[in-house]
């Protein structure tokens, strides 16, 4: 065996893949080559270096509130974190409070019924539309109820605040209410399919609360205008 | 000697205990992540972090990336939650997704020209996280950093987390005969790196 064959060897050598004559070739020439036996010190105070290093290594801070963060909008996350104190209406309430409108008369609406809402644009047929739902789930249905109440209150400040916005504007934002109404009402006919599908929920929730979150920008724009 | 056999199957018997309640507990937090309960799903992170940021840290050189890619794992694991049976630990469902996360990420990222890092402690971007002190002047976590990523890779799942040729070609999407050779490839230059 010359001194290349063996550095070929030497990894399945030290590893214990090797056997029989294979295992022998490379003990005879390590026990007449003495630069291969440097290099066979050498592998294995690596080895040991490497083997030395802890597989657990904890991170320089802690990452949990930025996954957290990421993960933590959808309903069911908001029904566990209310364990803790945290109220799963709390969005919805924050929308209407911040905007000044914890007066507002909400009128609970099932969401199990067809309905269409009217933007308060120039256009009297401007509309969006929200879908039937069939969520089963109890929590998610009342996650929904508390989004869809949010949002009927904003549309409602929003109503009050007709004429603030230019036309243009609000022509923008019904078109954007109405691909987000769209998409719920896509997400509900998946969780037709799939109703014990969590993602499916989590994604139901997302898409009402961005809605919530538009409304309440533009609320909050005509506002301060 | 018979005595000393008793208290070693003894032994064996309450670590084998402990397993048992470990799973089980895991297994009732897997559920209720699963149900959408996310202080379950912390639990399970807060028993995983360090085996996955180890992971991350190891196969990207990269403190501050390893922290971004920790994160992606545990959202990503959230997401595909719902597919995790119970049939294995898990951590051993976490480690292809590590594995996964931390090569592609990597490989996405130096793709592009230049990186933002967006973190709320930028100190942290300083710091390196907690390892063994290096022996006689040799860091070897610096030396692996130089590694070629392949080789980097393959060194990191065979020599320091101990996975086989056939579990890493699987991992990686390699031939058993490519991950030998980037082994081998590894080893030569952080050979060379510890004798110089």
């Amino acid at each position: 065996m010359t001194c290349q064959e063996l550095d070929l060897r030497l990894d399945d050598w030290l590893d214990g893949a090797l056997a029989g004559d294979a295992a022998r070739e490379v003990e005879m020439h390590l026990a007449g080559c003495a630069a291969c036996r440097e290099r066979e010190r050498q592998l294995r105070q690596l080895l040991a270096h490497a083997a030395a290093l802890p597989r657990s290594v904890a991170p320089p801070r802690d990452l949990w509130p930025g996954i957290a963060e990421r993960i933590g909008s959808g309903w069911s996350s908001w029904l566990a974190w209310g364990a803790r104190g945290f109220q799963p209406l709390a969005l919805a309430a924050a929308a209407v409070v911040v905007l000044g409108l914890a007066a507002l008369v909400v009128t609970r609406v099932a969401p199990e019924r067809v309905r269409t809402v009217t933007m308060p644009t120039a256009s009297p047929s401007a509309t969006t539309l929200v879908a039937e739902s069939s969520v089963s789930d109890p929590g998610l249905a009342q996650a929904e109820r508390e989004y869809e109440e949010a949002a009927r209150a904003l549309l409602d400040a929003l109503q009050r605040r007709r004429g603030v916005l230019p036309d243009e504007d609000l022509a923008r934002v019904e078109s954007h209410l109405q691909v987000i109404d769209r998409a719920i009402a896509q997400v509900r006919a998946e969780l037709l399919k799939e109703p014990d599908n969590p993602e499916l929920g989590r994604m139901l929730v997302d898409t009402h609360k961005k809605k919530v979150e538009v409304l309440r920008r533009v609320v909050r724009l005509s506002t301060a205008l | 000697m018979e005595g000393l056999v008793g208290v070693v199957i003894g032994d064996t018997r309450i670590a084998m205990r402990e397993d048992e309640d470990r799973r089980a507990t895991e297994l009732r937090l897997v559920r209720q992540a699963q149900a959408g309960d996310l202080v379950a799903f912390e639990r399970l992170y807060r028993e995983n972090e360090r085996k996955v940021f180890g992971l991350c840290f190891r196969l990207s050189s990269d403190p501050a990336l390893a922290e971004e890619l920790t994160q992606e794992v545990f959202v990503r694991a959230w997401r595909k939650l719902s597919s995790f049976r119970g049939e294995s630990a898990f951590s051993s469902w976490l480690y292809p997704l590590t594995v996964n996360v931390a090569l592609s990420e990597r490989r996405s990222r130096r793709r592009r020209d230049a990186r933002i890092v967006a973190t709320e402690d930028p100190a942290s971007l300083e710091r390196a996280p907690r390892s063994p002190a290096p022996e006689a002047g040799f860091d070897l976590e610096k030396a692996m950093a130089a590694l070629p990523p392949g080789a980097r890779a393959v060194f990191v799942l065979h020599d320091v987390e101990g996975r086989t040729h056939e579990e890493i070609a699987k991992l990686l999407g390699l031939a058993p005969g490519t991950s030998k050779a980037q082994l081998h490839r590894a080893r030569r230059l952080l050979r060379e790196a510890l004798a110089s």
